[in-house]
């Protein structure tokens, strides 16, 4: 029972986490039907530009926070005006060949400019690393901060897409682009930005797991993967659906290392991918489309 | 003997009746037109008959053979032909090419016999390419073969699409508003390769289309359905007077009208 | 005939087969080595080509097929004791099998979503290679005795290159003369019109398993002969990164076009060659070529081609079409295609 609940509340912080890189996938496909596939190594952009900040810079945590955050929403901005606007129309092998040759450039400017194959940056703890106690189970605080900001962040996006302009133009580009074209919508803007606010939030999920994790340049996949398995577990159209795929892989993955083998963690994302796509192809909370002939 | 039979369809999507007991039958060289407000289930219809859709109840005879359900391409290889009210001219190959692919039920090279380049691959081959230029040429389009299939127009493309359906000797040929997009010449020109089709190849066509004009002039019968149900199935002169069938388009707005007045 | 007529597809075709051919001749060993990695690569990309770029499946398992070959030949060396050359085909064989379950998946699933099943499906299949020590000797990977030819007098490299080579030669005019047949447009059709192709009689879980058979066998064959070549086996070799070097190749070179892939493997060996010279940045240039490819040229090298040598005479199959631009545009072609011509008696 205690190694259940130990499992269980690693699994929903670890998910939260997941959760917060699948929501950046999820809004730049609901806008531009783009995966892109270096999602992940804005995360680890956001990652070490918060050590450039913190660790090197001696600049206080939550300043670096934003600078790192900022930051990688202008590495956005730069890959989408520079790789991909022109790409976007040329059909969906050609972006991905983009969006791969993205995630090689920064990969190696993330390994040219802080370190090569084998070294891995420790962040130190932001918050107190002793570990607070409920009941029986241990959590470290820093992923309770992880779990409060995706609440956070979850709500900022929800408020952001319902209230604000930007968010209504965001949505109104993604269900039908020319119309909003027709509506005087700038969507080549709206599509930048899209980017960017994906790029910040991988960024952010960077920094703030920096502290609980080993930053790496090749960390950027992994972190993909498991993201869009959770994407795809919520429906890649759900905002709601990335947050709880985000959980549900995170639960799936410490129960399999837990009971059946610790080799079996890695694996799970992928058999998730799977699994979603051939029984929920539409994820658990994705809207589901009739075939228009 | 009908060459199409549709028996009492109906076909729900998502709670929302599409087709509600629709009955027709289409018989041999006729040309019929379907028309009906927007909604009315006419492309539904087509579907469900072509095989993409399934009905939930009903049945559908072409020549007396039951075909519920049985996979598109498998309807396609008895007879039936249909185009789609998107153009569907592949882009990505020639004109000639389209053409010959709408031969496909009709040729039978194999993985085999396409490696090893067989005396008898290259004379189907020919046979298909000749086959091809004289559908376009029948259609008037035979200086297009070899450009690749996204130059023409999007009404050009219907009438290529005609012609791809045709090449293969279809009994039965639906067809997706077939004038969508042509200007008034076009569906002269239309109107006039229509007969064509029905007096030379003896193809019946099943058409649905919202120039009334066209419908009207060229159709043997009509039929008319509203709302997922038919209400109506005759003569263009009958239809034309049926009363129900100019509420359903015009609503009850002209008795409103004359209320209020 | 003019100079110019002369240098086309069918002369660059002529030009990189005999240099291959003759490069025992005057090359050194590495050298060697790398032309007959590319002579793999080109048979890689051939398949690859036919599945995403005529058949329009974007399916991202190749490398894991590809890896499924070279295992199951030289597992099959291992611990059966078999001949490299009774095991190489029925490794290929096995790449076939298991990549032609892809199609079930593929009726369901397209674009974006069968990208990510079938590259879940090559990350489950590097695990299990990592993991499943007792068969495949985990993630340091293991030795294969060398091709044993037996009587024939040749040397042990040369050997290998000269079967590559054939099979390579082989593949490229099947593969020509497929694309180029009905089952060649059946393909195509599927690609640009799912629909509409069905309507025309094209059983799409045929031809889509077809597509994947045809793929998952050329990179089986590819990989059989990986495994002669370098006589060592490991799971990093058919990883991710390798999938995304057979990708980046079709679509450098042009998908939908059977001399594009020969020339997308060519250029991206030869690139491959050159960024070992630039030990640090070189993910950082090979991510920038990538980039100025697709901004530039994002329907391939071959269009670039056909537009400005007359003689290239391959017709093209571009999804969308030649010269396409943003949806919605009309396109009418300046007269880049007039040189293509259907003629069925040409061969």
């Amino acid at each position: 029972m205690l190694m259940f609940s130990y499992l269980m509340a690693t699994g929903i912080t670890t998910g939260a986490f997941y959760a917060l890189v699948a929501l950046g996938i999820v809004i730049v496909y609901k806008s531009t039907e783009v995966v892109n596939l270096a999602h992940g190594d804005l995360f680890m952009v956001g990652g070490m530009l918060a050590y450039t900040c913190y660790v090197m810079g001696g600049i206080p945590y939550l300043p670096s926070l934003l600078l790192a955050v900022a930051g990688a929403f202008v590495v956005g901005i730069l890959t989408e005006r520079v790789a991909y606007r022109s790409v976007l129309k040329h059909g969906l092998a050609s972006v991905l060949v983009a969006t791969i040759g993205v995630s090689f450039v920064l990969k190696g400017i993330g390994r040219y400019i802080w370190g090569g194959k084998g070294d891995y940056l420790a962040f130190p703890p932001i918050v107190s690393p002793e570990p607070l106690q409920f009941g029986n189970i241990m959590i470290m605080s820093q992923q309770l901060v992880v779990l409060f900001a995706v609440i956070v962040v979850m709500a900022a996006l929800a408020l952001f897409f319902k209230r604000t302009r930007a968010g209504k133009w965001m949505q109104a580009t993604a269900s039908n682009p020319k119309a909003a074209m027709l509506c005087g919508l700038r969507i080549d803007r709206i599509y930048m930005y899209t980017f960017a606010v994906g790029a910040a939030l991988a960024g952010a999920a960077g920094v703030l797991m920096a502290p609980l994790t080993h930053l790496y340049p090749d960390v950027g996949f992994v972190l993909f993967i498991k993201g869009m398995a959770a994407a795809v577990l919520g429906g890649l159209t759900s905002i709601p659906g990335a947050v709880l795929g985000g959980v549900l892989l995170g639960l799936a993955e410490q129960l399999a290392a837990g009971y059946l083998h610790s080799s079996f963690q890695d694996v799970v994302a992928f058999l998730v991918i799977m699994f979603a796509l051939i029984f929920l192809p539409t994820g658990l909370l994705g809207a589901r489309g009739l075939r228009k002939v | 003997m009908s060459i199409l039979a549709v028996d009492a369809v109906s076909i729900s999507f998502g709670g929302v009746r599409a087709l509600d007991a629709v009955s027709a039958t289409f018989g041999a060289g006729e040309i019929v037109g379907i028309i009906g407000p927007n909604g009315a289930g006419k492309t539904t219809l087509l579907n469900v008959i072509c095989g993409i859709n399934r009905p939930d109840t009903g049945n559908i005879r072409l020549q007396d053979r039951v075909i519920t359900g049985m996979k598109p391409n498998r309807i396609a290889g008895m007879g039936l032909a249909r185009t789609f009210q998107t153009s569907q001219l592949f882009a990505g190959m020639s004109i000639l090419e389209n053409m010959m692919t709408g031969l496909h039920l009709r040729s039978g090279t194999s993985l085999y016999g396409a490696a090893l380049q067989t005396k008898r691959m290259r004379a189907e081959e020919a046979e298909l390419a000749a086959r091809a230029r004289d559908a376009l040429d029948f259609v008037g389009f035979g200086g297009f073969a070899d450009r690749p299939g996204n130059v023409l127009s999007f009404g050009q493309r219907r009438i290529v699409e005609i012609a791809r359906t045709l090449i293969s000797d279809p009994k039965i040929v639906l067809l997706d508003e077939p004038a969508v997009g042509l200007s008034v010449n076009r569906v002269e020109e239309l109107d006039s390769l229509l007969r064509r089709i029905r007096d030379e190849k003896g193809v019946t066509l099943v058409m649905i289309e919202h120039v009334i004009r066209l419908v009207m002039g060229v159709s043997d019968r009509v039929v008319v359905l509203n709302s997922g149900q038919k209400i109506a199935d005759g003569r263009p002169e009958e239809i034309r007077n049926n009363p129900t069938v100019i509420e359903a388009y015009l609503g009850k707005q002209i008795d409103a009208a004359r209320s209020a007045s | 005939m003019t100079l110019p007529v002369l240098v086309g597809n069918r002369s660059f075709l002529a030009l990189l087969f005999g240099v291959l051919l003759a490069l025992p001749a005057f090359a050194n060993q590495y050298t060697l080595f790398v032309g007959n990695l590319m002579l793999l690569y080109i048979i890689l990309a051939l398949g690859l080509n036919i599945l995403v770029g005529f058949a329009g499946l974007l399916a991202f398992a190749n490398a894991a097929i590809y890896g499924i070959g070279a295992y199951g030949t030289a597992l099959l060396q291992v611990h059966l004791g078999w001949s490299f050359w009774a095991a190489a085909p029925v490794g290929a064989v096995l790449a076939m099998l298991i990549g032609t379950l892809l199609a079930f998946p593929a009726l369901r699933l397209s674009g974006i979503f069968l990208a990510l099943a079938t590259l879940a499906f090559a990350q489950a299949t590097q695990w299990v290679l990592w993991h499943w020590q007792s068969v495949t000797f985990g993630a340091g990977g293991f030795r294969v005795p060398p091709p044993d030819f037996g009587w024939i007098p040749v040397k042990q490299d040369y050997g290998i290159y000269f079967v590559s080579w054939a099979v390579t030669l082989g593949l490229l005019l099947f593969t020509w003369r497929i694309m180029r047949s009905r089952i060649g447009r059946a393909f195509v059709a599927m690609r640009d019109g799912e629909i509409a192709a069905q309507s025309l009689g094209i059983d799409l879980l045929t031809y889509k398993a077809m597509a994947f058979a045809l793929s998952s066998f050329y990179a089986g064959v590819a990989g059989a002969l990986y495994s002669g070549l370098l006589g060592f086996v490991s799971p990093e070799a058919f990883d991710l990164f390798q999938m995304i070097i057979q990708k980046a190749m079709i679509v450098v070179g042009g998908l939908g076009s059977v001399v594009g892939s020969v020339l997308g493997a060519a250029l991206l060996v030869y690139v491959m060659e050159v960024l070992r010279e630039f030990k640090s940045t070189q993910e950082i240039v090979f991510g920038a070529l990538l980039i100025a490819f697709m901004v530039f040229q994002p329907h391939g090298l071959v269009v670039f081609m056909k537009r400005w040598l007359p003689g290239w005479e391959e017709p093209l199959h571009l999804a969308g079409g030649v010269q396409s631009t943003a949806p919605g545009h009309d396109t009418s072609v300046a007269g880049a295609t007039s040189k293509e011509h259907a003629s069925a008696e040409r061969t």
